[in-house]
Order: structure tokens, then sequence, then C-alpha cells
């Protein structure tokens, strides 16, 4: 009865673990693996590559601070979300659960795209700023036009536009004083809300946090999607637990005067402990496979920065000229690591987890 | 008695409480409106009415991109995928608990242990090396038929691109999460029921078939409620499993539509909602279920 499951989860976990092994200690170079150009074992050459290679050290950087977001993010947030609702500090507790819940059932893919659409340079926060920008540099031309009395006195006009628009002055005239009063005096001087209108399209200052192709700043928003998509399954998960605590025992205490705190910190956070721990393990195995969301989102770019371990394994495997050892290999560093992680969060549980 | 849950002199507390619900609320359902709202317009006018109601509403951009997404083929393998995966994760999971938690061998705790293994892996790590498998277990046997000179080359598939691949591996991914949860119910289900039918001569097949399924349907329930979403929004494996159009799930349909179409808003917006729209009916009509299910499934150590 168990043979065929069994069958199949050697075939879908185990013998492609070992596979992994064995290629990623070996020059395999694609093509037939058994009859075709010849391939052997050669030690642990491609992990000593992996470990010179500066990529591998980003997106293991990129990966850490995914599972930093979602154990020290998701978890306190979902957990803090949850203990509202169970205390009832605010009504309609289902209401709250229901929407909070919705982005896990939306495609990683959707969500993704949805939010690179957001965050894009063109997009409406980018287009929502702008216009912001564009009405207040509006204002300040029509106070100079109004203060210098229009094109009556172009020097003063331009001077002073020049002084309104540092950001943008330099980008669009390469002599400023010269170039601007020119195309100032284009202009019919009865023409001037044409010209202030133009002024503004040209010279007001634009939104430019273009946050999924700046290097420094392109992580932010996947950590941000991750959380917004992952809070609402650890606010049902901690709820449906809280749920379970024997409502005398906080009844009890209350009645001994404990403080919210001490309810929230001496009750339900113990008893929670050994769930708070699992749903560790499921974050962070979660956030080792966070592949999908990347890929819709950015790709890894820009230039790679935000490949994540898993992203970057794809690369090296199936863009351009694969490069199957590597891939194997990180496919084994990315199995370690996760691993490692549910290792040490089983240490920290038992260590420091309540009592039941 | 309906507790007192907060002392008064609390109220700044409560506000704050409202205000963080009310703002995490409102980031999580205004993009998926604003989202659903820019599907009606057209690219044009997306690009000069980014934040307000469509002025021109108009089908054209979900006819277009159903069309070049040819979704309705999509929809269709997705839905074939998820169900028939559901299907088959739910049966052997039922099957092997069964096994597990009422027969008693010496196995059993080996395997057991391997397959618990599994619900630590991430199957999307172990992509390229699956990746390798199916496809050299394809050329491996096409190679052997072929020199018998049965098949031309490059005719014979049975994992790589192939729907029976998709679903095996589906299935695959599931069994460590969905085996443990039903050995552990199964577990509850008293021993003597059994016994007794094995007194009355029921082997276990029999057993199985007509006193473990009928028991189990609360967890077959629970397995499938907390399966579909994941196994209908799956990308990562289905994409390097399946290169052929007309075997693509929805999710890989859409995500074509984040290459060259992107600065196609308007089909693009289209194409997002027909990606989410499934789901989010399925959660509205299932919410209690799925509520349910995602606790308890996270409940278990």
């Amino acid at each position: 009865m168990v043979l065929p499951s069994f069958l199949i989860y050697l075939f879908v976990f185990g013998f492609p673990i070992v596979l992994a092994i064995v290629l990623s200690l070996s020059n395999y170079g694609g093509g037939k693996m058994f009859g075709g150009a010849p391939w052997r074992i050669t030690g642990f050459q491609q992990y000593l590559r992996l470990f010179t290679d500066p990529y591998f050290w980003n997106a293991l950087k990129n990966n850490i601070y995914i599972v930093l977001i979602s154990v020290f993010g998701q978890l306190p947030l979902g957990f803090i979300f949850a203990y509202l609702i169970y205390r009832k500090t605010v009504k309609f507790g289902e209401f709250w659960q229901g929407v909070l819940y919705v982005p896990a059932m939306i495609s990683t893919i959707v969500v993704g795209i949805l939010w690179s659409i957001i965050f894009s340079p063109y997009g409406p926060i980018a287009d929502t700023a702008n216009h912001y920008y564009a009405d207040a540099y509006s204002a300040k031309i029509s106070g100079i036009f109004q203060a210098t009395g229009g094109l009556a006195d172009p020097d003063a006009l331009t001077g002073r536009i020049i002084k309104a628009s540092p950001s943008t002055i330099n980008t669009v005239f390469s002599d400023p004083s010269v170039d601007l009063k020119d195309f100032l005096l284009s202009y019919e001087p009865g023409d001037t809300a044409t010209l202030q209108r133009d002024l503004v399209n040209l010279l007001a200052p634009r939104w430019n946090a273009d946050f999924l192709s700046r290097n420094n700043v392109a992580m932010i928003p996947i950590c941000f999607v991750t959380l917004w998509m992952w809070v609402g399954t650890y606010l049902l998960i901690f709820l449906a637990n809280m749920q379970k605590i024997e409502r005398s025992i906080i009844e009890a205490a209350q009645i001994d005067g404990a403080s919210e705190t001490q309810i929230m910190g001496r009750i339900v956070l113990p008893s929670l402990s050994k769930v708070i721990a699992n749903s560790a393990i499921l974050c962070i195995s979660g956030s080792l496979s966070g592949f999908a969301l990347i890929l819709a989102m950015t790709g890894g770019g820009p230039a790679r920065v935000t490949q994540v371990l898993s992203i970057y394994m794809y690369d090296k495997a199936f863009m351009g000229a694969p490069d199957y050892p590597l891939a194997n290999a990180i496919a084994i560093m990315i199995v370690l690591f996760s691993l490692l992680l549910v290792a040490l969060m089983f240490a920290f549980e038992r260590r420091f987890g309540g009592k039941e | 008695m309906q507790q007192k849950p907060i002392r008064p002199g609390t109220v700044l507390g409560k506000a704050a409480a409202y205000i963080v619900m009310g703002v995490f609320a409102f980031m999580t359902v205004y993009p998926l409106v604003w989202l659903f709202l820019n599907s009606f317009k057209t690219t044009t006018e997306f690009r000069t009415n980014m934040m307000g109601l469509p002025i021109d509403w108009t089908l054209d951009n979900y006819i277009s991109s159903w069309r070049i997404g040819a979704f309705d083929k999509l929809i269709g393998n997705s839905i074939l995928y998820t169900l028939g995966s559901t299907i088959g994760i739910t049966f052997f999971s039922l099957l092997t608990g069964f096994a597990f938690a009422k027969i008693k061998s010496k196995a059993t705790g080996f395997i057991y242990g391997s397959f618990i293994i599994g619900i630590l892996l991430t199957i999307q790590s172990l992509m390229v090396p699956l990746f390798l498998e199916v496809t050299s277990i394809d050329r491996g046997i096409g190679n052997i038929l072929q020199s018998l000179g049965l098949i031309g080359p490059g005719e014979f598939r049975l994992f790589h691109n192939t729907r029976f691949g998709v679903l095996i591996i589906y299935i695959g991914s599931a069994l460590p999460v969905g085996i443990y949860m039903c050995t552990e119910y199964i577990r509850g289900i008293p021993g003597a029921i059994i016994e007794a039918a094995q007194i009355d001569g029921a082997g276990y097949f029999r057993i199985f078939r007509s006193i473990i399924v009928g028991m189990s349907k609360p967890i077959a329930m629970t397995l499938s409620i907390l399966n579909i979403p994941l196994l209908w929004n799956e990308f990562a494996l289905i994409n390097i499993l399946v290169s052929e159009t007309n075997l693509k799930s929805l999710p890989l349909g859409i995500y074509k539509f984040s290459g060259g179409l992107s600065s196609d808003y308007g089909k693009q917006f289209a194409a997002l909602v027909i990606g989410m729209l499934p789901m989010l009916l399925f959660y509205i009509a299932f919410r209690r279920q799925i509520t349910a299910g995602v606790s308890m499934g996270a409940l278990k150590e």
C-alpha cells in the first residue's frame, strides 16, 4: 500500500537529490547522460567555483533578507493582528481575517507582475507623485510670473525660474541663463498661460525612485510584497490557535488583575510557542523557495542584484549556456541552507520555548 | 457572558488598533481593486488616468488578452492539473496514511521518516535535477525504442512535456504533507473497528475502501481545500516541465504577459484579472473551509 506513494516520492524527491549531489561533483556538460559525451566526477570543484562567485554571495545575502523579513516581519505582524482580533480590541474579526488572507490565494505570478507595475517609474506611485510635483511647480511658476511681471522683465524671470527648478534645469538647457531666456522670448507676451503650462511640462521635477531598477533599493519592494502576501496566513494560523486557549485561564488572570501585556506575555505567547516555531519553519522554507515572485517582479535584475539562490540556479541551468554542475551545487546549497535554518529554529525553540 | 476584553481608558489604543488594521486591509484590497478597474481602460487612457475610474469602460482588453493568451486552453489545462493531482494526492495520502497508522511493519518507521524529511525540503530547490531527470529518462527510453525501429527520433515522451509528467510530479510534491496529515488523522480512528472488520474476514484493501475512506472525509476535504490553490497557482515546476503552449497552465500564460507585452497595460491588466479571479471565487465560496484547513494544516508539529 505504501509502495506506489513511495515510488512517486523517490521519483520526485529522492532521485533528484541523489542526482544533484552526483552532478554537483561532476563536470557534466548537458547532452546525453549515458552514452553521450563522457563526464566524470571531479570533486568539489563546483563548490569552489560557487564560493568564489560574488553573485552567489549576493544571492545568499538577498535570501537572508527575505528570510529575515519573513520571520521577523510576517510572524510578529501576523501575531499582533491575530491578538487584536482575539482580544476583541477590534471588532469584525472575521472580516479583517478574511480580507488579509486574500493575497495568499492569488498566484504569485499575478502578484509579482501587479506590484512590478505599481513600483515601476511609469506606474501609479510615480504618476501620483508627478502630479503632485507638477501642481506644486505650477503654483511656483505662476507666483514667479506675478512677482516679476511676466515677460516684461525677462532677465529677472529667467533668473528666478532657474532658481526654482534646480533638479531639472540643467537636463533641459545646456546653458540655462541664455537658452531659457531665448525660450521665454520665443513666446508672444500675451501668451503667458501657454508659456507657463509648457514650462511646467518641461521643468517640473519628476519622481525618480525607480525602485525595481536601482541597485541599492530593489530588494525593498520584494521584501514588502513578501510581507504583503503572507501576513494573513500567519494571522489565520495564530488566531485559530489562540482560540483554543481556555477562556477561563484568561478570565481568571483578569480577575487577578493581570495587565494586557501580562496576558499576552505570560499566557498567549507561551501557549503558542510550538505553533510559532512551526510557522517559522514554514516561513523559512517558504521564503527560500520564493522563486516565482522575484522572477515576475524583477527577473533577478537589474544586473542580477535581486537574485536569490533559486533564481541564480535557474539562470545557470536554463538561461544561456547551461551550467548544470554549478546549478546542482546551488540546489544542494539551498537544501543545506534550509535544513540549517530549520535546525537552528528547532534548537531555538527547545532553548526558549514555553512549557506546555 | 461577553467578557470585557479591554480596560477603560484604552480608547486611544483601540483607535490605534483600528487604524493599523484599516491601513493594512486597505493596502491589501486597494491594489486589487485598482487592478480590476484599470483592466477596463484602454492603454492610452491608463497612461493619462491611472488613479480614477475608467471614463470609457471597455471589454476589449479581455477579448484580446483572452485570444493572445489562449486562456480557454490554459484554464482547461489548469483545471485538469489541479483536479487530477488533488484526487491523486488525496487518494495516495489516505492509502499510505492508513498503512502507516494501522499496519505494523518493520519498515514503517524508516519510510515514514523519509517522507517527513520531504516536508522540510522545498521541491522548487530541486527543479534543475528534476528537469534533468525527466528529460534524461524520456531521452533514454526514446533512444532504446528508436534503435529498435519503433519510433522516430525525439518522439517519445513520458514525463517531459506531458500532462502525465506534470500530474505525477505535482502529486509527489504534495505527498509528504498529505501523508503526514492523513497518518495523524487515521491514527485517531479506533483500532477496534478495524479489528472487528478483520475478524469478519476483510482484507486491508477492503477495510480501506469501506471503512477508512468513509471515516476520513474531513481530512480528505481539508487536504483538497489546502492543495487546490497551491496547485492552481503553481509556477516554478510546471515552468520547467512543460514548454508547449497547449500543455501550459494559467500562471505560465499570465507570465507571458510580463515580457514582450509589458507596455500594453490594458491587456496585461486583463490577463492579471483572469489569472486571479478563479482562486478569488474559490476563496469566496470556501472561505470557512480554507480558514479551518490552513490553521489545521499548520497545527501539528
